[in-house]
């Protein structure tokens, strides 16, 4: 039986707000394999982002275990954190989060700057993640000479230029249109269909509920259901 | 870090490029200030020592072992004796320009009815005229000409209380050292003009040989005063002059100029924590700007921090980007403010700026600030550490921020 990407036991988080304590997520337990493409799905404030930041090594648990490729990272400090989320996991934002006065390809390059890796491969690979993303011809322009669409572009460019295992997306159309949103999820089936890259959603866009195989939904920070219609490929 | 990090700190100080150059001009004034101020200090330090070893007639005395730690007046009656002797011995070290016996005393000098009290210097002229400033405070009349004759110069202060010009006969009274009472009387050749007030209204200067005569102390001398050649190192020359003078058995001790300068010595001291406290408020006005830059910088940036935190950016490199950016500020601060500073000097030394006299003198002088390199290498140190310094609080504030609460920071 193989390793799973990701695994998840019991996971709980609660947020002292106040007097009060808020459960964010309650006993989170799924698996995640390699090349999968789920969602989490549901409504505001039914601990979505709070999981995915779990899962993503953003947030620590009050509660459970996190296991990444069978290692047990629920304890690691920030600095195996930091490394973890460098080399194995790819983030895409609801707004795409570039840095303003770095080029596009600058800005790829970013996510692999922080592993030290030499100029000339940095340079060379966030070229090839651009051209992945439609973006060739563009390494230059920086974010504000860029439309919506192609700023979340660059951004995903940035998620997948280290070859992750796991690329996590936080409502990663909210802040597009209908279009733009599409086109975006063409994308993602796309790298996942030539790349084999895994991707987790959290999203109540239907657009992207619909299209992706697993549905993990959630309500008051509790999964509810986990289900892989009939059909739909993993 | 690498260079790229270098090149992303140095855009992000011009995203608010406004901010930057205001901050950056604060660095500029204090690096200004700071090397301006040290130009000046030093100019009034060089003036000071220039006037303070001309006014003692060189940079060491040679004086009786017995008048150390005594008051003038004491050690005007503790003599050197074999003074010819001793300053042709001292003359001929190798380090020594020139040497010259003095005689110092005191008492009144006289005209008609007035008799007002003086310090008086038994020299000679020729070497008195090449190694001090008396030849240059010449305001009427010449410099002592005949080493033997009976001539004298006067302060300015000192003529008028006496109402005496050049050309007139004063008559100059001591008491011996064995305590008996001479005059001699003399003529004035000359009136002086001092730049300290209070010596001006004192100063009186005999040859040294009817000084001599009139404290009935010939061949003897209160101090030898010695002319070190350029570029001798000042306390070597005392130590291989008193190894001399110790194996002469003259009973004769060597003070250096700065041992026999307590106002220099005191002015310098005053300076310096004039020029330390200005040093610390300019630091703090630099420290408080710069932090109020960096603050806002990290506090504006910090869903972008959260991001590079998530994408895997380690809190260190968090830090480190800060901490460039505030190191840069320093640096390019620093830069134009060297550029500034040579500009102004060169502007205010073309200016002749005379100044007035300071508390106690009676000339001011032409304001030149002089370029001390050391103070533009402290400069650039001082506003570099103190860039980082501001820089840290900010910078370890955005290393700590929770990713997750950076992410969603409105």
């Amino acid at each position: 039986m193989s390793v799973p990407l990701l695994a998840a036991r019991g996971l709980t988080r609660i947020y002292a707000s106040g007097q009060e304590r808020v459960v964010g997520v309650r006993e989170a337990t799924l698996s995640f394999a390699a090349g999968e493409l789920a969602v989490l799905a549901g409504p505001s404030g039914s601990g979505k982002t709070t999981l995915l930041n779990l899962l993503g090594l953003l947030d620590r648990p009050d509660a459970g275990r996190l296991e990444l490729l069978g290692e047990d990272v629920s304890t690691l400090d920030d600095r195996g954190r930091a490394r973890l989320r460098r080399e194995k996991l790819g983030f895409v934002f609801q707004s795409h989060q570039l840095v303003p006065v770095l080029s596009a390809e600058e800005n790829v390059a970013l996510a692999l700057w922080i592993r030290g890796l030499p100029e000339v491969d940095c340079r060379t690979r966030a070229r090839a993640a651009l051209a992945s993303v439609g973006l060739s011809g563009m390494e230059g322009r920086r974010p504000d000479a860029m439309s919506g669409g192609q700023r979340q572009r660059v951004a995903v460019a940035r998620a997948i230029v280290g070859e992750p295992a796991l690329v996590l997306a936080d409502e990663p159309t909210a802040s597009l249109d209908s279009e733009t949103a599409a086109r975006l999820l063409d994308l993602f089936d796309a790298l996942h269909a030539e790349k084999g890259i895994a991707f987790l959603f959290s999203s109540h866009d239907p657009r992207i509920v619909e299209r992706v195989p697993r549905r993990i939904r959630l309500v008051d920070g509790l999964i509810v259901s986990d289900e892989t219609p009939a059909g739909g490929a993993s | 870090m690498s260079l790229r990090w270098w090149r992303l700190a140095a855009r992000n100080l011009f995203r608010h490029g406004r901010r930057t150059v205001l901050t950056g001009s604060i660095v500029v004034v204090g690096f200004v200030a700071a090397t301006m101020t040290a130009g000046f200090v030093a100019q009034t330090f060089r003036g000071l020592k220039d006037i303070t070893i001309r006014g003692q007639g060189g940079h060491l005395q040679v004086v009786s072992a017995a008048s150390v730690g005594k008051s003038d007046e004491e050690a005007a009656t503790l003599l050197l004796d074999h003074a010819g002797e001793l300053t042709r011995s001292v003359a001929t070290s190798p380090d020594v320009l020139q040497a010259m016996p003095r005689l110092a005393f005191f008492g009144l000098v006289a005209r008609g009815e007035r008799s007002v009290g003086y310090m008086g210097t038994g020299t000679v002229p020729a070497l008195e005229k090449s190694a001090t400033l008396t030849a240059e405070a010449v305001a009427e009349g010449a410099f002592l000409a005949d080493p033997e004759g009976d001539e004298v110069m006067l302060g300015g202060g000192l003529a008028r209380s006496l109402g005496a010009k050049t050309g007139d006969l004063v008559t100059v009274m001591t008491t011996t050292p064995d305590g008996g009472l001479n005059a001699i009387d003399a003529t004035v050749v000359a009136i002086l003009r001092w730049p300290i007030k209070e010596l001006d209204d004192r100063l009186l200067f005999l040859p040294y040989a009817p000084a001599a005569r009139l404290l009935k102390a010939e061949g003897k001398a209160t101090s030898i005063a010695v002319t070190l050649k350029p570029g001798v190192d000042l306390e070597k020359a005392a130590g291989a002059l008193r190894a001399r003078l110790h194996r002469g058995g003259a009973g004769a001790a060597v003070k250096t100029w700065i041992e026999s300068a307590p106002f220099y010595v005191a002015v310098r001291r005053l300076y310096a924590a004039i020029f330390l406290f200005t040093g610390l408020v300019l630091a703090t006005v630099v420290i408080l700007a710069a932090a109020n830059t960096m603050t806002m910088s990290v506090f504006e940036r910090t869903r972008e921090i959260g991001t590079l935190l998530a994408i895997g950016m380690e809190r260190r490199q968090v830090r480190n980007l800060f901490l460039a950016e505030g190191l840069l500020m320093g640096l390019g601060g620093s830069l134009a403010g060297a550029v500034g500073s040579l500009l102004i000097r060169a502007a205010i030394n073309a200016a002749e700026i005379n100044l007035p006299p300071p508390p106690g003198a009676t000339s001011g002088g032409v304001l030149h600030v002089e370029l001390i390199p050391a103070a533009f290498l402290v400069g650039f140190v001082l506003m570099t550490v103190t860039l980082l310094a501001a820089s840290w609080w900010p910078a370890r504030r955005a290393a700590r921020l929770d990713p997750v609460e950076a992410l969603t920071h409105v």
